[in-house]
């Protein structure tokens, strides 16, 4: 029994486990399974959520929530499109259009990134509320300034952007990595990250340390905006064109990472590294079931079942703590 | 050191107002280098409502803080801090989840040389060290710097909480209700701190209903009564019945 506690206490190990045990058994059941096309196809699925999922993990370990992450992944990628649109009839050079493109996303995501802190810091509304709201408003937006379909006639070579070279990966794969990484070491190397954990175990004591709770507040905001609007661009990458419904559900898929990587809900305890691998064990089962020939729908119950495995897990390591 | 005769740190005519509600009422009070006053005052007397304006954390609606004879206007804690006034919070002082030594220096983290400390990176060891030293200084012997204060008990919690404050502090110090939920002996150990930190010329502000405490340590008390001082004079004037009835009001005043 001791040593079963000792294993449960490390969140990380049981995730890496766990990570393994669905390779090896998705890779029995369907040998495809195991190979670079296929973990290069995860990886794109998980780019993306990973993106979002660290934008929520700082937001999650403040103690707030947000909600909005899937809406400005397809609200950043439309924005991006019809930039990208004008500039490819423009005639403009197609790798300075997709930076552009880039920065129209990002652009996007820190713009409701500062309407959610606004919200929040300012008009004092709860931060699920405040991201319900602005889920809603970025998801009509998207659909209004659409019309309901794709934005294409982009420039053709975004699409080239993600085909992989290095192994499974592709470029804006490399440079999330590298972003994820960068968030990782703020998290827990920098003040960033402390004063976010701070005030997720207990915001009064980060406020009469003198710590300027709302500044910080709003910057979680905005970085987890700005990561979703990049998350919007890979998409964009991806598929070619701007979907307005893209991101769709994204919030519950990074929220779904959040926790099962080990985080509370209720702020102050988590790592990243267990978001980042939370995400990889989701992507993971998406793609494994449908290779393995599970009907599709069958996916949310899995990830359900994975949501409350992790959670009683969490509970476990607290009742047997000492 | 400035002049003896000029308080360190001062209220004048102090009132707070909640809506319809007077929480304090025309406060008075001084507090000197190297004085322990003791405010004390039955629940809703307005203790809570002068610390907090003490430190910061609201402004008074009317009235004005003087810091060494000169008026100041804290518009967040992190003014008061700044100028020295460190404040302890009755049972909330600590972020649990985080290191002994990221609760000493929460706010007032020290970085890496360069360009990464520019960026906010932490040079956790060094404060891990301090933080021991700091701890030790004034007198608290804590478990290692590096674990959660959730993982310590009540008492050392506390005694992190007062370490922290008092290693920080450079003029006044405002401790509230620091000796709650804490065994005879390391109470005992809170005076002690009490002690030592007058020693080095700081101002305490003690604010506890344990009337012996009170009596034990500090230099004047001064008593609340429904948002007014009732009473200000040498704790040496007061017994412990004396004390008792000027704080329920049983004994009139003026």
């Amino acid at each position: 029994m001791n040593r079963i506690r000792e294993v449960l206490k490390n969140q990380q190990f049981i995730l890496v486990l766990a990570l393994a045990v669905m390779v090896a058994f998705f890779s029995i059941k369907n040998p495809v399974f195991f190979s670079i096309p296929v973990f290069g196809n995860i990886l794109s699925d998980w780019a993306p959520v990973v993106l979002m999922a660290v934008g929520e993990t700082y937001v999650i370990m403040s103690g707030g929530i947000d909600l909005s992450v899937g809406s400005t992944v397809g609200l950043s990628g439309v924005a991006a499109a019809f930039v990208m649109r004008s500039m490819t009839t423009a005639g403009q050079n197609q790798n300075f259009t997709i930076l552009v493109g880039t920065f129209i996303a990002m652009g996007v995501g820190l713009l409701i990134g500062l309407v959610n802190a606004f919200l929040i810091t300012k008009a004092r509304m709860v931060p699920f509320v405040a991201t319900l709201a602005t889920l809603g408003a970025a998801r009509g937006l998207c659909i209004v300034t659409t019309g309901g379909g794709p934005i294409g006639e982009g420039p053709e070579k975004a699409i080239s952007y993600s085909v992989p070279w290095f192994g499974p990966l592709n470029t804006p794969g490399i440079i999330i990595i590298v972003i994820v990484a960068i968030c990782g070491l703020f998290m827990h190397k920098a003040k960033l990250g402390r004063y976010t954990y701070a005030i997720g175990s207990n915001s009064f004591a980060a406020r009469s340390a003198g710590i300027n709770v709302k500044l910080h507040l709003a910057k979680i905001y905005v970085l987890s905006g700005v990561l979703s609007g990049l998350a919007g661009m890979y998409l964009y990458i991806r598929l070619g064109s701007g979907s307005p419904s893209s991101g769709a559900s994204g919030e519950l898929m990074a929220i779904a990472a959040v926790v099962i990587g080990g985080a509370s809900l209720s702020g102050g305890v988590g790592r990243m590294s267990g978001t980042v691998l939370g995400s990889l064990i989701l992507t993971t089962v998406t793609s494994g079931l449908i290779i393995i020939g599970v009907a599709p729908n069958w996916n949310q119950v899995v990830v359900a079942v994975l949501i409350a495995g992790a959670v009683f897990i969490q509970g476990f390591r607290t009742w047997t703590k000492d | 050191m400035s002049n003896s005769t000029t308080p360190l740190y001062e209220v004048r005519n102090i009132g707070k107002q909640y809506g319809s509600v007077v929480a304090l009422d025309g406060v008075n009070f001084k507090i000197h280098a190297g004085e322990v006053i003791g405010l004390v005052g039955d629940n809703g007397a307005g203790k809570s409502t002068l610390v907090k304006a003490l430190s910061g954390a609201h402004q008074p609606s009317s009235g004005e803080i003087l810091l060494e004879g000169k008026p100041v206007v804290w518009k967040s804690p992190h003014d008061a801090l700044e100028a020295g006034i460190e404040t302890l919070y009755q049972d909330s002082g600590l972020a649990p989840d985080l290191s002994v030594s990221a609760n000493v220096f929460l706010g007032r983290e020290k970085v890496v040389s360069g360009i990464l400390g520019k960026l906010g990176f932490l040079s956790q060891k060094q404060m891990d060290k301090e933080a021991h030293e700091d701890l030790e200084r004034v007198g608290i012997a804590v478990p290692a710097s590096n674990r959660s204060v959730s993982q310590l008990s009540g008492g050392q919690r506390q005694a992190v909480a007062i370490g922290r404050a008092v290693s920080w502090a450079r003029k006044v110090i405002i401790l509230d209700e620091p000796t709650n939920h804490l065994g005879a002996r390391q109470a005992a150990e809170v005076l002690q701190i009490i002690k030592r930190a007058k020693e080095r010329g700081l101002g305490v502000v003690f604010i506890s209903h344990t009337l012996p405490h009170v009596l034990q340590v500090t230099d004047r008390i001064v008593v609340l009564r429904l948002g007014r001082v009732v009473a200000d004079a040498p704790t040496s004037t007061f017994d412990a019945e004396k004390l008792l009835g000027t704080i329920t009001g049983l004994i009139e005043t003026k």
